[in-house]
């Protein structure tokens, strides 16, 4: 089982696909949708990005497959759904709180604490 | 229209390492029909769906690279280089329309791509098992080979199938001893021309040699009877069109395929598209954005 800080740092995809299945374990359309909400649009995922991502990210450990069903709200298709892992929950905080460094430690030198930008 | 791109999108995941698209094919198609959906019951605007295309096509070239590349097998690329070459040689092929035969409906200037194995009649038979396909419809919209130069293609309306009987009185079109109610074609003149509004008459001046051969054998009591394996086209711009009257029928096999989507119309005269000039170039690098005609884009030409 590889460590959180092992995996350090994520690419953007990945990041905001860990934050989409936070909360609730989410299939493919799902988590687009919720990564494009997250990021305002700005990260729109496309089909390729998202399971290249989920792929690998299987691989690792940081999600897994939860069972098929069908989404009440779409049709009644069955949908393949992912949810996160203890190891993705340790990892995607890990991430944050690096992220966080960063832009505390980029407020400190460009002076834009306090809010302003 | 959902149907369409949803079939091409499934093609495009051919592309990908076979594991992959096994694995994940069925749920990428999925989230891509969702994404079509949502964007039509939001009745978004053709930039909308543009911008998705786009982003589409993109997201496909970065991971086709991206999951190859985990691979590192120099074979691999080669599967994907022919597919790109199967793809534009067999399935769909990039064509200009130089000429306003079809106008209103498709116009001078309009790029379009042509499904290339949509329909039953078509040359290559093999690769139905790869796409859905049916027959010529009367009423389609095709593009085909000109039976008197086939290195030049042409899109035109089908007005009849094999053993329709066609006339044509007064511009009206007459199929099978019926007048046909024809919205999509366009009259530019009020004048009448016998050879061109009261057809078949005999053959004249501008009767070309396909022409010929079907008023010797395939006129019959002012009626012309389309053979077996061909079909009888006429453009839409009815009274500026060169087709079926003046050079005959079509052979099945000249026939290229179904205009798919008019992927970038550009408003230029028919010279432009003639051959390559300068002048061309000069033009669509300094007016693209002006002289492109937006509403066109990613609009399929309709059948009837």
């Amino acid at each position: 089982m590889p460590k959180p800080s092992d995996l350090l740092p994520l690419t953007p995809p990945v990041f905001h696909i860990l934050l989409a299945l936070a909360d609730e374990e989410r299939h493919g359309y799902g988590i687009m949708q919720d990564v494009a909400r997250q990021t305002n649009d700005a990260l729109q995922l496309g089909p390729g990005t998202l399971y290249g991502c989920l792929k690998r990210m299987l691989a690792a450990g940081l999600v897994e497959e939860s069972d098929e069903r069908p989404d009440p709200e779409l049709d009644d298709e069955r949908r393949r759904y992912y949810r996160m892992t203890a190891l993705g929950r340790k990892t995607v905080r890990a991430e944050a709180s690096r992220l966080a460094g960063a832009v505390s430690a980029a407020n400190a030198r460009l002076g834009l604490a306090g809010g302003k930008s | 229209m959902i149907g369409l791109l949803c079939r091409i999108y499934s093609a495009m995941l051919y592309a990908y390492p076979r594991e992959f698209r096994l694995q994940y094919g069925v749920e990428m198609q999925q989230c891509f029909r969702d994404r079509c959906r949502e964007l039509a019951g939001a009745h978004a605007a053709s930039g909308a769906w543009f911008r998705f295309g786009l982003r589409t096509v993109m997201d496909w070239m970065a991971s086709i690279v991206r999951e190859r590349q985990a691979r590192k097998l120099v074979q691999e690329w080669a599967v994907t280089l022919l597919l790109f070459l199967f793809v534009t040689t067999t399935m769909v092929q990039a064509y200009v329309v130089p000429t306003g035969s079809m106008e209103n409906n498709i116009l001078v200037g309009d790029h379009m791509l042509v499904d290339k194995v949509g329909f039953e009649n078509g040359g290559n038979n093999w690769s139905s098992y790869v796409l859905p396909r049916r027959e010529v419809k009367r009423g389609d919209i095709v593009a085909f080979r000109y039976p008197e130069d086939v290195r030049q293609t042409f899109v035109k309306r089908v007005i009849g199938l094999p053993g329709d009987r066609i006339r044509v009185e007064n511009k009206q079109v007459v199929r099978n001893g019926q007048k046909l109610v024809e919205p999509y074609a366009r009259y530019s003149t009020s004048g009448i021309d016998n050879y061109r509004d009261n057809f078949p008459t005999a053959p004249d001046f501008y009767t070309l040699g396909g022409g010929r051969e079907m008023f010797a054998h395939h006129v019959q009591g002012g009626e012309a009877i389309v053979p077996p394996n061909t079909l009888f086209v006429l453009g839409d711009n009815r009274d500026d069109s060169l087709d079926s009257r003046y050079w005959g029928f079509v052979p099945n096999n000249y026939l290229v395929g179904k205009p798919l989507v008019i992927y970038w119309s550009f408003d230029a005269p028919t010279s432009d598209y003639v051959g390559w000039t300068f002048h061309h170039v000069e033009d669509v690098a300094f007016h693209f954005f002006s002289k492109t005609r937006w509403n066109r884009t990613l609009k399929v030409p309709e059948s009837q």
